[in-house]
């Protein structure tokens, strides 16, 4: 302990005296190029370096301990104009005023997009769709957990928590993901079941979410080919903050009679605080919470602890340390389906004193250091630990620990005006102890490079490809090479055009090979298969953007995949030993993971954003078609609605906003029978379209001078009853009231 | 552009209806029911009593090959009453029971037990069937139809006495 607090306060003397070498200051103001008023919070850096400000209510800002030399000055803020300022020369002690006038932009160019190339860009130079949600519209929709969160981005639906981008995963019974995840840029999957686990992710301190669609394998391997989600969690302010989210949220009473199974209301309730500042050169953020749901489902409460921290040494002007961390404890009650549609809120009979528990964690460290203005590389390492356990009647009844480490070494290079290069080197570890799976390690390696061309001044062509290697267990090696290409061609400023193809591929998880359990289902005999390859698919997208105007934008896609030995539980009737030595082979029906069919996934997808009586009101619409067939049997895939509406409508006036969402997901068309039958989940076949309204309005009660937000919504309005997943009925009306506060 | 607020409305308007509803009680739904006899004194040891259903085959005959796959096709052309994770109760002289099923003719309906940890080829017999008292004994079809639940389809299981295997 001694040791690390000599370090820690090295490594403070040496980031503090790093600033004080020789250096001057920039200040200056930023106003909008049309109104001439100032622009509130837009970012200034200087390139290649961490150093940076953001403008006041005055649009004012000051760059300290800027060094001696020449500089370029880079401007950016959502709805403007990223605008870079070169040849900015400051001399020792000088103070170097600069005012800078910015122009507001077509709303599609809002982003800067990072999850696509590995490095900043604006989202018109990305060849693949990309939607992204920040953290005000997660505030603003009371969203709790980020896969409540996804379920409003266009083209992606949740089936329990299991994601898909454009009807990528179906649903894989909890086991693996065909949507890569990522924490921060590193891959965030669960080292034994390769599932995402939602509830590690610390809603509270998120950025904003980039959601990638198509496969994109070639940049960040396995799991990756449906799409990748980045989450990416933000940084502390320079100005102390103590932020805290209050929200307490009532269940209404379910549509019918027969499902009101509790006496009393059921409740929501959550508590979140994060303290975060800057002192010096190092940013600290420490954020805690504790929610707890009591649910509108019997034994389906939940509690959960979680307790976020994120560290962040500036070194020098060109060097950066981010050291992260979170855990989260959850107790829950393990509804896994219901008794029957009449008793849609009860368990099954056997579900009913099941408890899982969980403790889960990770330790982030991220180094970034720019060697010159056009070179930077960043070192990351992720350990995600899992521990869990289900319970029943105080028996226990299956207990898993895994342990997952990542590494990623990744350099950018910007050769010239021509050429940027992304490349770098993957390695990860993991393993696993559970009773379900047994005992083994994974270990794999990955190197990959893309370079970006600026053929021409409008064109712009994106190529990459990606090597992996994965090994586990005593399992024979396998290998995987994944291209990528994107074309972007700028027509003019209001409109681009894409072209992209990728490659993706999931390697199966530990928990899919090795699974094995003599009695485990329905009596049905559980078994590994060393077997088991990767699942690949091949993605190809054409799409246009483009903006009339200030007010509008429309962007048209049209994607085509193909997957090839999708991995997906298969009954058949084999012969097998009963147990491990076993010398008696018997003939019986059995459940193993297989690679089964290929498949082909080709759809639509048009999202438009209009603003509109001078941006006090904006409609949102997305719409996403998925025509999806088995090829092995010409039948649709399993789990895939063929429509999905999302519309959002806002209306801002000074301090208020309401808004509301509504959400259509037509009737699924093909289910897993097989899993209705075995398990076997009673009515399990009953489904609907699932047609939901949202309601949110918030005020700011800084116009009292209060920096507190109060916050009202109406969740499923008209009470909609639905199942996402089979046995499942989804969340009935619930009345949200949500205080969030900065200090 | 005017008509988009239009269109949203109207598909709000379209989700009015509550999605999906616990089934009406007086809902008929077909099937057969009566009850199953089991001659005292004959029932086996633990060890032995894995799993007891009552089965309605739409085949005969039948070997244990062909009840796993008759369970596993998809649709099913074998169905197990309580369910597959249930067995009828254990060392009782008697149990009604109403067998809910698709409207089919079943050519086989009996008692079938499973005597061996894993649900295999080896590990299932039939000790009781829904027949006529001839030597051999044969199954009488149940016909389910849309409109019928057939009462009285009463089973007599003597486990010392299984009608002749492979079933």
């Amino acid at each position: 302990m001694k040791s690390f607090l000599h370090i820690a306060l090295l490594v403070l003397w040496t980031a503090t005296a790093l600033g004080q070498t020789s250096s001057g200051t920039i200040t200056g103001t930023v106003k909008d190029t049309e109104t001439g008023q100032p622009v509130v919070g837009a970012n200034i850096t200087l390139r290649g370096s961490f150093i940076g400000a953001a403008t006041d209510a005055k649009g004012k800002f000051q760059l300290l301990r800027v060094p001696v030399g020449g500089h370029s000055v880079i401007v950016s803020m959502l709805g403007y104009e990223r605008l870079a300022i070169e040849g900015v020369i400051v001399a020792r002690d000088q103070v170097r005023r600069l005012d800078v006038m910015i122009r507001s932009v077509p709303l599609q160019t809002e982003p800067v997009i990072i999850t696509a190339s590995r490095r900043e860009q604006s989202l018109q130079e990305v060849p693949a769709s990309v939607a992204t949600l920040t953290a005000r519209m997660i505030a603003d929709r009371n969203n709790i957990t980020i896969d409540e969160a996804l379920r409003y981005v266009p083209g992606v639906n949740m089936l329990s928590d299991q994601v898909n981008i454009r009807g990528s995963t179906g649903y894989s019974r909890g086991v693996g993901s065909r949507v890569l995840v990522l924490l921060d840029g590193l891959p965030y999957t669960t080292g034994d079941t390769g599932e995402i686990n939602w509830e590690t992710i610390p809603m509270f301190e998120v950025e904003r979410l980039e959601i990638v669609k198509g496969a994109g394998s070639a940049l960040y391997g396995s799991s990756a080919l449906g799409g990748v989600i980045n989450v990416i969690t933000r940084e502390a302010p320079s100005i102390p903050e103590l932020r805290f989210r209050a929200f307490s949220g009532l269940y209404d009473k379910p549509q019918y009679p027969e499902w009101d199974w509790s006496p009393k209301p059921r409740f929501t309730s959550g508590l979140l605080a994060s303290y975060s500042g800057k002192s010096g050169s190092v940013s600290y953020l420490v954020s805690a919470g504790r929610t707890v749901d009591e649910s509108y489902r019997e034994n389906d409460a939940y509690h959960r602890w979680t307790l976020f921290t994120k560290l962040k040494v500036e070194i020098s002007n060109s060097q950066s340390l981010t050291v992260s961390g979170n855990y989260v404890y959850r107790s829950h009650g393990n509804f896994f389906w219901w008794k029957d549609l009449t008793n849609a809120t009860r368990p099954a009979d056997g579900q009913r004193d099941g408890l899982v528990t969980s403790r889960r964690g990770n330790l982030s460290l991220a180094y970034k250091e720019f060697l010159s203005d056009k070179f930077f590389y960043t070192i990351k390492g992720i350990y995600f630990g899992n521990f869990w356990r289900d319970d029943s009647l105080g028996r226990v009844n299956n207990v898993s620990a895994s342990h997952l480490f990542n590494l990623d070494v990744q350099a950018t290079y910007f050769v010239n005006d021509i050429h940027v290069l992304t490349f770098g080197v993957a390695g990860n570890f993991d393993k696993v102890n559970a009773n379900l799976f047994g005992s083994h390690p994974g270990v794999g390696a990955a190197a990959y490079a893309q370079d970006e061309i600026a053929v021409t001044g409008d064109v712009k062509l994106t190529a990459g490809l990606r090597f992996d290697w994965q090994k586990v267990s005593v399992l024979k090696a396998t290998a995987q090479v994944n291209p990528k290409l994107g074309l972007v061609y700028l027509h003019d400023k209001e409109t681009s055009l894409r072209m992209s193809f990728g490659s993706g591929f999931r390697y199966p998880a530990i928990g899919e090979i090795y699974i094995e359990s003599s009695t485990n289902v329905s009596q049905v005999a559980v078994l590994p298969n060393p077997d088991l390859k990767s699942e690949t698919s091949v993605s190809y997208e054409i799409g246009i953007n483009r903006s009339v105007g200030n007010a509008m934008s429309v962007d048209l896609a049209l994607f085509s995949s193909d997957f090839e030995n999708l991995i997906e539980p298969s009954v058949q009737i084999k012969s097998y030993h009963p147990y491990p030595g076993s010398l008696v082979e018997v003939t019986g029906p059995v459940i193993q993971f297989e690679n089964v069919t290929k498949a082909r996934i080709q759809g639509l997808e048009a999202v438009i954003r209009v603003e509109w009586w001078k941006k006090f009101f904006s409609t949102d619409v997305g719409y996403t078609y998925t025509w999806s067939r088995d090829l092995a049997d010409n039948t649709v895939l399993k789990f895939r609605p063929r429509h999905i509406v999302y519309t959002a409508g806002a209306f801002s006036w000074d301090e208020f906003r309401v808004s509301a969402d509504f959400r259509y997901l037509s009737r699924i068309e093909r289910i897993d029978e097989n899993l209705v039958r075995l398990a076997p989940i009673v009515d399990g076949e009953q489904r609907v379209a699932i047609k939901l309204v949202d309601i949110n309005t918030s005020y700011d009660l800084i116009g009292l001078g209060l920096p507190i937000r109060a916050g009202f919504s109406i969740k499923n309005l008209l009470n909609y009853s639905y199942v996402e997943l089979l046995g499942n009925l989804g969340p009935v009306r619930t009345y949200f009231l949500s205080l969030e506060g900065i200090f | 552009m005017k008509r988009l607020p239009i269109a949203a409305i109207t598909l709000l308007l379209l989700s009015c209806d509550h999605g999906l509803a616990p089934p009406p009680p007086s809902t008929f739904k077909p099937g057969f029911g009566g009850t199953v006899y089991f001659e005292k004194g004959t029932w086996p040891g633990p060890d032995s009593l894995v799993g007891l259903w009552i089965f309605a085959s739409q085949e005969y005959p039948l070997d244990s090959v062909k009840v796993l796959q008759g369970l596993l096709s998809s649709p099913p052309k074998i169905f197990l009453y309580p369910s597959f994770t249930e067995n009828l109760p254990f060392s009782v002289d008697s149990v009604s029971y109403s067998f809910l099923l698709p409207p089919s003719t079943y050519y086989y309906v009996g008692v079938i037990q499973q005597f061996a940890p894993e649900l295999s080829t080896r590990s299932l017999r039939v000790v009781g069937m829904y027949g006529q008292s001839d030597v051999p004994p044969l199954p009488i079809p149940v016909v389910v139809t849309e409109t019928d639940f057939v009462k009285g389809i009463n089973i007599r299981v003597n486990f010392r006495k299984p009608p002749p295997q492979p079933f």
